[in-house]
Formats: structure tokens, C-alpha cells, sequence
């Protein structure tokens, strides 16, 4: 055996905790002798080329079933599917760390400063928690609500009001003062964005007649400030602004952190049932492919549209990492894909039948 | 280049280091870094294994039953496990030895044609 107080040797033991145990009690010595066959004599580190090598080799190997050219994709899959909900688990968890959501003050002095000579209807809301649904906190009452079928109504509460009364200035001129204005208190401005609402369907319509919507959008340290500009003949207000916070500086890192710290474990639970349903083909594999579909689907749908989204409109904070996957929009897909996962560890907690039982013959 | 194993009317197409492998452990049985030295030689050293490629490829050919352990030695205090060419892996070599083969030949006949044109 290589001796042990060899600092190469030790350094390419430690590589190799990337195999499964039981592979490097069979293995790890004639690996190690084979890595130190291989090296030139003086060197004491194995290169970023061996180390990289003996990791990506560990690591399929922990997924057992050689053979297979897909198990990595697989695997793969699951990691990152996985990887993207700790993630987003963490940056909910993170978000608790912002200031909540802007009282009537802070909207009111915001609107003022934005829009003077406007008047603020009495009508402004607030929001009684970072995230509401239909309004309210989430309480165990509306968990019910949230994950079977209404999880669309999950979203970052606001503080909103409108302008009531006559338009004291045309709306090119209040979006240019308003622009202004913001500026001038500290307020980042961007490039407002305009949209033709489709109110007829008639093709026979007047598209110069259609109503126009403008957005203008800009953020001051966590607050993020969003005016619509409406056709009051269409609207019972001509414009309609909204305050809240932008997503915490904790939240990126606590998803990323998250993110890894769950997709290497979803690999090696993984590579954990692919070894011990190695052999069972059906069951394992309709499973796995159950689960995966259900969790990717609202990622891709909600993915594209999303960013379909971000694309039409400046977004000073992007939208919450969960909203991404799809959650908790279309969380009974999140649901269906759990209860096909825990049954997949079942399988595979289940003892396999032994093809070749042991008889024995008396007498 | 083998981009990929398949069956084909059941010739196995193999990548090129399985081939250069097998075709290393066809000069007699060999330890892991006796399969690299030789497999290096023998692709006059554009393909260099690294020690975890040649063990997921060594898992993957004995899980094929294309190679099996021979016997084990220690060196040095360095523990050596030798491994060998089982019948199924003789005949897929020569399998794949003959269908590169046919194609060298195809190819050699095409160029043999072409060249009083291009000469």
C-alpha cells in the first residue's frame, strides 16, 4: 500500500471521496498507486487537470449503472431542478430580511414628489406583509389556497394609489416633470415604455384609436416606484402609481448558497437510488420521468413568459426566483412531481426481491 | 473518430479510447497504468488517458463483459490490479478491427481513384 504520511497521496484520497464508499474500499488503493504510478518525481499537488478528472469520474461513478450514456443527463436534471428550488426556498427566507412594503406616508410623499399639483385620490393601499394573497398574509387558512390552484395570487405586496380629478398638465408633460423631479431627489429613471392596449378585437377598429399605456418606472435604494399613465376614458383615473420594495441584497447570495448546497445533494440522493434501482427498469425510470416533468414544465412555461415580460418593461428588481419555476402559480404540478419523487425513494428504500432465492432441501 | 457505441447488425461501433483500450489489453493482460503507457504508444500520444476516464471506462467494459480483472500484484508498496480481455471483448475487437478495416479500404480505393485527377 502507498504510504499513508505521503502528502500526494493524501491529497489524491481526498479527491477521491468523490466515489462512493463502497467503490473506494474496493478501488481507492489501486487508483492511488495507478495517480502516483503516473506523476513525475517532486511534484506534491496533483494538477487542476487530475483533480477535475477524479471529481467528474467520482461523481459518475457514484450514479452507478455504467453502462448507460443517460443516467448523467438524468441526473443532471434533477440536480439543478432541484438546486433552483433550495435556491428559491432561500431566497424567500432572505426577503424577510427587507423593510416591509411602504405605508401610506412614505407612498404619499413618494406621489408628491413625483407628481405636484396632482391629486392623490383617498382610496391608497397598502400592503400588510411582504407577500400577500388576496391581500392578506399568508396564514394557514389560505396555504390551502396557495397550493392547490390559487398560487398565482402569491405576490409581493404593494402600496398603490391614483390621481383623482382633472389632469392639471398634459401626460407628456407630467411624464417629463415627473422624470425630472425624480431625478433630481435621487431617484434612478428609466426610459419609460409605451403600449397599444388591444381593447377592440374588431379588425374593422382603428388602431390610432386604441387606448395608450405608458409605464414609467425608477428606484431610489430599496424602493422601486412604478406610474401608469392610463386613458381616463377608458380608466377612472389617468394615472395609477404603485411603490414597493426591490428585492434585498441577501436574497442573490442566500439562492445561489442554497442553490449549490441543494444540487449536490439532490445528486447524491440521486446517485444513491440510480445504484439501489439499478436493475429494476420500469418503475425507477417512469418515476423519475414523472417527477421531472412535472417540476421542469412550469419552469419552461413560466420561464418564457416571464421573460417576455422583462423584455417589454424596464425591471429596476427582477421578479422573485420561485416565480421562475412557475411557483407557487402551478404548484399542484410542484405537488404531483413530489408525490412521484417520494415514491421513487420508496422504491428504492424497498428491499429488492432476490431473482436467485437460496432453496434449501431437507432430508 | 467513434462518436458513440452502438449496435449495428451487431458490430459494436466504439469510441476511440474503448478501441485503443481494448487493443492494449490484447497484447496480454495489463495493470492500469500499463493500459495508459500503451494506449498512448499506440495512438502515438494523441490520446492520453487520466486515471479517472481509464477506471469509468475499465467499470463500464467489465459491466459490458468485455474485460474482467486478472490478478493483483504490489509494487513498491503500490497495489496493482491487472486486467485481461475476456472472449466477448476479443470478439468485439476483432468485430471493430474489421469494420475500420473495410472502411480504410473503401476509403484508400476512393483516394486511389481520385489521384490521377488531383496529381
Amino acid at each position: 500500500m502507498p504510504p499513508t504520511g505521503d502528502p500526494l497521496a493524501r491529497r489524491y484520497r481526498r479527491l477521491l471521496l468523490a466515489y462512493p464508499p463502497g467503490y473506494r474500499r474496493e478501488r481507492g488503493e489501486e487508483i492511488v498507486g495507478l495517480l502516483l504510478d503516473c506523476v513525475p518525481a517532486g511534484r506534491a499537488r496533483p494538477t487542476l487537470r487530475e483533480a477535475a478528472d477524479l471529481v467528474r469520474a467520482g461523481l459518475r461513478c457514484r450514479l452507478g449503472r455504467p453502462v448507460s450514456r443517460t443516467v448523467g443527463v438524468w441526473a443532471v436534471l434533477t440536480a439543478l431542478i432541484c438546486g433552483l428550488f433550495t435556491g428559491a426556498l432561500a431566497a424567500r427566507a432572505a426577503w424577510e430580511t427587507s423593510r416591509p412594503q411602504p405605508d401610506r406616508a412614505e407612498f404619499a410623499a413618494a406621489f408628491a414628489e413625483a407628481f405636484p399639483g396632482h391629486r392623490l385620490g383617498e382610496d391608497v393601499s397598502t400592503a400588510r406583509a411582504l407577500f400577500v394573497i388576496y391581500g392578506q398574509p399568508l396564514s394557514r387558512a389560505s396555504l390551502r389556497s396557495l397550493l392547490l390552484g390559487d398560487g398565482g395570487e402569491y405576490q409581493e405586496g404593494v402600496a398603490g394609489g391614483s390621481a383623482t380629478g382633472p389632469m392639471p398638465a398634459s401626460e407628456a408633460q407630467t411624464l417629463a416633470t415627473a422624470q425630472q423631479r425624480l431625478r433630481d431627489a435621487g431617484w434612478q429613471v428609466y426610459e419609460p415604455t409605451s403600449e397599444v392596449l388591444q381593447t377592440c378585437a374588431d379588425p374593422r377598429c382603428d388602431p390610432a384609436s386604441q387606448p395608450v399605456e405608458t409605464v414609467l418606472v425608477a428606484r431610489r435604494g430599496d424602493t422601486v416606484l412604478r406610474a401608469t399613465f392610463d386613458d381616463p376614458r377608458t380608466y377612472s383615473s389617468y394615472l395609477g402609481v404603485e411603490l414597493q420594495r426591490a428585492a434585498p441584497p441577501a436574497v442573490l447570495p442566500a439562492a445561489v448558497l442554497a442553490g449549490l448546497v441543494g444540487g449536490a445533494l439532490a445528486w447524491l440522493v440521486f446517485a444513491w437510488v440510480s445504484r439501489r434501482t439499478e436493475g429494476r427498469r420500469r418503475a425507477p425510470l417512469l418515476l423519475l420521468g414523472v417527477t421531472l416533468f412535472f417540476w421542469w414544465a412550469p419552469v419552461l412555461l413560466a420561464t418564457s413568459s416571464l421573460a417576455r415580460h422583462h423584455l417589454d418593461e424596464p425591471h429596476p428588481s427582477w421578479h422573485p426566483l420561485w416565480e421562475w419555476l412557475g411557483q407557487p402559480t402551478l404548484s399542484l404540478f410542484f405537488l404531483l412531481g413530489l408525490a412521484s419523487a417520494l415514491m421513487l425513494l420508496l422504491t428504492a428504500v424497498t428491499p429488492r426481491r432476490d431473482p436467485r432465492p437460496l432453496t434449501v432441501r431437507l432430508g | 473518430m467513434y462518436r458513440s457505441l452502438i449496435y449495428v447488425a451487431g458490430v459494436t461501433q466504439m469510441r476511440e479510447p474503448t478501441f485503443l483500450i481494448l487493443t492494449a489489453l490484447a497484447g496480454g493482460s495489463r495493470h492500469g497504468y500499463g493500459i495508459i503507457q500503451e494506449v498512448t504508444a499506440l495512438s502515438a500520444a494523441r490520446v492520453t488517458l487520466l486515471p479517472g476516464t481509464l477506471y469509468t471506462a475499465l467499470d463500464r467494459l467489465s459491466a459490458q463483459g468485455l474485460v474482467e480483472p486478472d490478478h493483483e500484484e504490489v509494487v513498491d508498496g503500490r497495489l496493482r490490479r491487472y486486467y485481461r480481455l475476456t472472449s466477448t471483448g476479443l470478439d468485439a475487437l476483432q468485430s471493430e478491427t474489421a469494420r475500420l478495416r473495410q472502411l480504410a479500404t473503401a476509403a484508400e480505393t476512393r483516394l486511389r481513384a481520385l489521384h490521377p485527377r488531383t496529381a
